[in-house]
């Protein structure tokens, strides 16, 4: 199933392999600076920071990252994501900055905001210079092709800027990004994109694999409000922290739902069914076919399958917030009946991401014939399968499986699955889904 | 006084009760051991020399009598030594690690066996295998969703009957070796019965599954498969003797119960590290329904039920959290 793009979080890390991307990487640094980016980055130089996640049992380093100074008494912001292994597991990981003079030190969590990806971190030494935001940023006003630069320190090979062009909003996302096109690195993660008047215009996210310069920039707007609602510095413990992504991510999810309560359902027709259609313009939708198959299918089938990029990064063995909505329309061609069943029951699987132990409660599932509503809503056999999330409570990952059963030789299988979400949400999605799969009435 | 004593025989019997050796003895008085004056030999190295005599009581009897061996006389499977035995033609003696039986030649013998009724002959056999290849490639047309490939039919079909040959083949030896006779056909016919019942178990649960909406069927049907194995296991130990029958169901029964223990752990053990996804997932034609269908706020009304046991899950921990022992 590769529909789906990816868009990969820039924390530099173990387990992402440097190699492919090393060579890229070293075009972009060997080649000479604008002038602009000559000033830039001479006044930004200071401002910088590089963030390391150690182990605590040894001292050495598990992931990397960049930040930056935003206030004279040592306010940094990066991203959720560098800082998420210490954030979850303080006992296991501890958090050290560095900065460009070779200054190094201990940080303390304040907040972050898990959908934006930014955190908000407290590193000692006042009276350090900082990074303003741009105020044109701010009010979303910058200028689509607006020039960027956009530091951190990529694969820890030292400090660098890379220039870019500002691309506006990113369309069809649910979650504001800003795409920048430059290239931005792994480890350069959570450091800033700046105005060629030095002024911070967005936070370094992330990169699309398989994309030439494709980049993501956090919105400024949402860094400065993290700065805003936390002048007090509190360190965040374990628990709080937890309780806090709980919360986030409640609110999140009851908005996105919220949204997608207003949106309409269009019907999208497959063969003699009528099918829920993606309802919002932030699903990425796409399509695909057997018919073309050698040697030639015994019954066609139809898939849609739209999701909406919506990820949202918890921990590396933990991403919520995805919806998707498929559907796959089968005929026999030469089956019979009892062959096309079992051709309709590869189709009749949830579409969801991996399990974790340690993170999810075991799948369960109700499942059952659901009978027909005269005269549109055909016959169904559908599965309700749900799993808890163990660190938050009232959210889960919910799916919901329905297969036609009013004809022999054609069947229409639907598939509704959301990662991170309330059940009373849940619920309600999955009934107005459920409602929404239909027979087209005869012409 | 004796009237002119009855000839008798001494049988040397394996240790499964089959006799080696006859000898017959005319008059009323017999030595046995491993010496050459003695009038049975025995090549046994337990034996003594001069081991054994038997003879004639006063009242006619015939009795074994030690004649002062190192290992000693034991009557049947008694594990203490005697000097003497009276001998009663059913019972055995041992004597060092032979076994032997002596009976009258008035002794009498049950009567002929008639030669068994013909009607569970080859015939029945050929039927009966050729109902589970049916069966087995009507199954497997039913599931092909591809570009049908004779290899697709002719190898389980291949691989059934090797199955059944090694089957047949194993308990036909152990027959021969335990019972003297092989008994091909019979343990064949027990074979395919086995098979049939087998096959018709997979494909019913296969179908009830969905029929019923009941997952357990299939997720359990680990459970019957093993037991039915276990049945037929029984009934061929029992075709080989009919003694123990007892002592041979409760072994076939505790094997099976092993069987299935061992594969409920190795189950747990699998979904330690990988969910699993428990729902009927083998679709098959929607009037094979047979349970009735639920309303739609029915159906929501079980799922929003999973909350609470959801919840539940979620306080416990990772590691103590029940598991599902069902077979995917």
């Amino acid at each position: 199933m590769n529909y789906g793009v990816l868009v990969a979080v820039l924390a530099l890390q173990i387990l992402a392999s440097a190699d492919g991307a090393y060579a890229a990487d070293s075009s972009v640094a060997n080649r000479a600076p604008s002038g602009a980016a000559d000033t830039v980055y001479e006044v930004a130089r200071l401002r910088l920071l590089q963030i390391r996640t150690l182990l605590v049992s040894t001292g050495r380093q598990t992931s990397l990252g960049s930040a930056f100074r935003v206030s004279a008494d040592g306010l940094a912001i990066t991203n959720y994501h560098v800082i998420s292994q210490f954030a979850l597991e303080p006992a296991t990981y501890r958090l050290e900055y560095a900065a460009p003079d070779g200054q190094r030190g201990k940080l303390k969590l304040l907040g972050f905001d898990v959908a934006n990806d930014v955190a908000l971190v407290q590193v000692d030494g006042a009276g350090q210079p900082y990074f303003e935001f741009d105020r044109k940023a701010l009010q979303d006003g910058t200028p689509k092709g607006e020039r960027l630069y956009s530091m951190g320190n990529p694969l820890d090979i030292g400090f660098t800027i890379v220039e870019g062009t500002y691309n506006g909003r990113v369309a069809r996302s649910y979650n504001e990004r800003v795409h920048f096109s430059g290239a931005i690195n792994p480890g350069m993660s959570g450091g800033p994109a700046v105005s060629s008047a030095g002024r911070v215009v967005g936070v370094n996210v992330a990169k699309r694999w398989g994309g030439e310069l494709i980049s993501f920039l956090v919105p400024a707007r949402f860094a400065a409000e993290l700065v805003e609602k936390r002048r007090t510095p509190v360190e965040l413990s374990a628990t709080a922290v937890r309780a806090e992504l709980g919360r986030q991510l409640l609110a999140w999810q009851e908005h996105f739902y919220g949204v997608l309560a207003e949106e309409e359902l269009p019907s999208r027709a497959l063969g003699p069914y009528l099918a829920p259609d993606s309802p919002a313009r932030w699903f990425t939708c796409w399509a695909r076919t057997n018919e073309e198959q050698i040697p030639r299918p015994r019954a066609t089938l139809y898939t849609t399958l739209c999701n909406t990029e919506t990820s949202l990064f918890i921990s590396n063995d933990l991403s919520t917030g995805e919806v998707r909505v498929s559907h796959s329309y089968a005929k026999s061609v030469d089956l019979n009946a009892v062959q096309f069943a079992a051709f309709v029951s590869s189709q009749f699987r949830p579409a969801w991401f991996g399990w974790n132990r340690k993170r999810h409660t075991r799948t369960q599932c109700h499942e059952a014939f659901v009978a027909a509503k005269p005269p549109a809503t055909p016959p169904l056999r559908a599965v309700w399968c749900a799993r808890a999330y163990r660190d938050f409570s009232d959210l889960y990952d919910v799916s919901l499986l329905a297969v036609t059963q009013d004809r022999p030789k054609e069947a229409l299988v639907s598939r509704l699955t959301m990662h991170g979400v309330s059940y009373a949400n849940a619920m309600r999605f999955g009934e107005r889904f459920l409602q929404e799969i239909r027979v087209a009435a005869e012409p | 006084m004796q009237q002119s004593p009855e000839p008798f025989w001494v049988e040397l019997l394996s240790r499964h009760g089959e006799v080696l050796e006859r000898h017959r003895v005319e008059r009323g008085d017999v030595r046995i051991g491993r010496a050459y004056d003695n009038d049975i030999i025995i090549d046994d190295p337990y034996v003594g020399a001069r081991h054994l005599r038997v003879t004639r009581d006063a009242n006619g009897v015939l009795v074994a009598e030690d004649l002062g061996s190192a290992n000693g006389l034991f009557a049947g499977e008694s594990m203490r030594s005697t000097a003497r035995v009276e001998l009663r033609g059913e019972g055995t003696i041992r004597i060092g690690a032979t076994r032997l039986r002596i009976r009258e030649a008035s002794h009498a013998v049950p009567p002929e066996r008639r030669f068994e009724p013909r009607g569970w002959g080859w015939p029945v056999v050929a039927a009966l295998a050729i109902a589970i290849m049916a069966l087995e490639v009507v199954s497997t047309w039913l599931g092909q969703t591809t570009e049908p490939k004779l290899a697709d039919y002719a190898s389980p079909v291949f691989m059934l009957c090797l199955a059944l040959f090694v089957w047949t083949a194993v308990w036909s030896i152990l027959s021969r070796i335990f019972a003297g006779r092989a008994r091909f056909r019979r343990n064949l016919l027990v074979g395919l019965a086995g098979l049939l019942v087998l096959s018709v178990l997979f494909e019913l649960t296969d179908y009830g599954a969905f029929a019923l909406s009941r997952r357990e069927l299939t997720a359990y049907r680990y459970v019957g498969l093993w037991l039915a194995i276990g049945l037929f296991a029984f009934l061929h130990l029992r075709m080989i003797s009919l003694s123990h029958l007892r002592l041979k169901a409760g072994a076939v029964a505790a094997a099976a119960l092993a069987v299935i223990a061992m594969q409920t752990l190795s189950n747990a053990k699998s979904h330690t590290v990988m969910d699993r996804q428990n729902f009927v997932q083998q679709l098959k034609p929607p009037s094979l329904r047979l349970v009735k269908a639920e309303s739609e706020p029915t159906f929501f009304a079980a799922a929003a039920d999973l909350k609470a046991s959801l919840d539940r899950a979620r306080t416990q921990q990772p590691d103590s959290e029940d598991t599902d022992f069902g077979d995917d």
